[in-house]
């Protein structure tokens, strides 16, 4: 997934965007959709008209801040620092009607009450094996505050540093280590049914 | 999973991370890249009022045109008694020659 020559034109398509380039933008989509669709999909619990509407949006401001944009960081880390803040807002608007159960997590990793119903309630039609599995891990997952599913997102999937991690989320390096390690305790709750030998 | 990392290190683990990949990531759809262009497009023309300029232009033209006609309507030219009179006395006077042209 990192590749680093990927990264190494994202600057040049910048500038040419700051000066109108429409074909530079749509290059820029075609490189990295899938890292922005695949981030939203992942943070808000699936792809979907929600998910793609995101990710348009994330270009969207993409095209519009290049003008002034300076390259203090890679590329990557801007781009996930827009993802991020336009999910987090989508997510704290949802978060009054979504609920995904009698009790969910707080930032600090702690379980408050407050849930009514459940958006990610197991259909029985998925109890079956393999998709039993994507299941408890999706609901693991959606139980995380959205922090720490960030964090993992980008550290396992999209293997960026720590401190790239921490410029995204806006925290620092010790921070964003500390939301990796309370995710990891929080996933092994969840999921200790699924591990094949102790840990 | 592409990098495995030991349980007490700094990712998730070879069996949390197994796991959490058993979820794959969403690609985006094949049509994304031409529905945000699309959306681009759409949301560039809606700023742009008519002719191509931007709607602020045309806004600012319209409240300058607004603005210039509400002062030259306040100098407006004033015209002094005297003139009005003899102009309606000019008035009658060619009224009354063309009743007298006209045998009335």
């Amino acid at each position: 997934m990192a590749n680093e020559r990927e990264g190494d034109g994202d600057d040049a398509l910048v500038v040419r965007m700051g000066q109108g380039d429409e074909e530079a933008l749509r290059e820029l989509i075609i490189r990295h959709q899938d890292r922005v669709y695949g981030t939203v999909a992942r943070m808000i619990g699936g792809a979907g008209p929600d998910a793609e509407d995101l990710a348009q949006q994330v270009f969207l401001r993409i095209w519009r801040a290049a003008p002034t944009y300076r390259a203090r960081a890679k590329f990557t880390t801007w781009l996930m620092t827009v993802t991020r803040n336009l999910v987090f807002t989508f997510c704290d608007n949802r978060s009054k009607r979504l609920v995904v159960s009698d009790v969910v997590l707080d930032e600090e990793g702690e379980e408050v009450e407050g849930g009514q119903e459940s958006v990610m309630e197991r259909n029985p039609r998925d109890d079956l094996s393999g998709k039993e599995l994507v299941q408890a891990v999706r609901l693991a997952c959606a139980h995380l505050p959205k922090k720490q599913r960030l964090v993992v997102h980008l550290r396992e999937h999209e293997e960026m540093e720590f401190s790239e991690i921490a410029k995204v989320l806006g925290v620092s390096e010790l921070g964003a280590k500390s939301l990796m390690f309370r995710a990891r305790e929080n996933l092994k709750n969840r999921l200790a049914e699924f591990f094949t030998e102790p840990s | 999973m592409k990098k495995t990392r030991d349980e007490g290190g700094d990712g998730l683990g070879p069996q949390l991370g197994k796991l959490w990949a058993a979820d794959p990531v969403a690609k985006a759809p094949p049509w994304f890249a031409a529905k945000t262009m699309a959306r681009l497009r759409r949301e560039e023309d809606r700023k742009r009022g008519w002719f191509g300029l931007p709607r602020w232009v045309l806004l600012g033209a319209g409240a300058a045109i607004l603005a210039v006609g509400w002062l030259r309507w306040d100098s407006q030219p004033s015209v002094a008694d005297a003139e009005l009179f003899a102009a309606l006395d000019a008035m009658v006077e060619e009224d009354r020659e063309s009743r007298w042209w006209a045998g009335l």
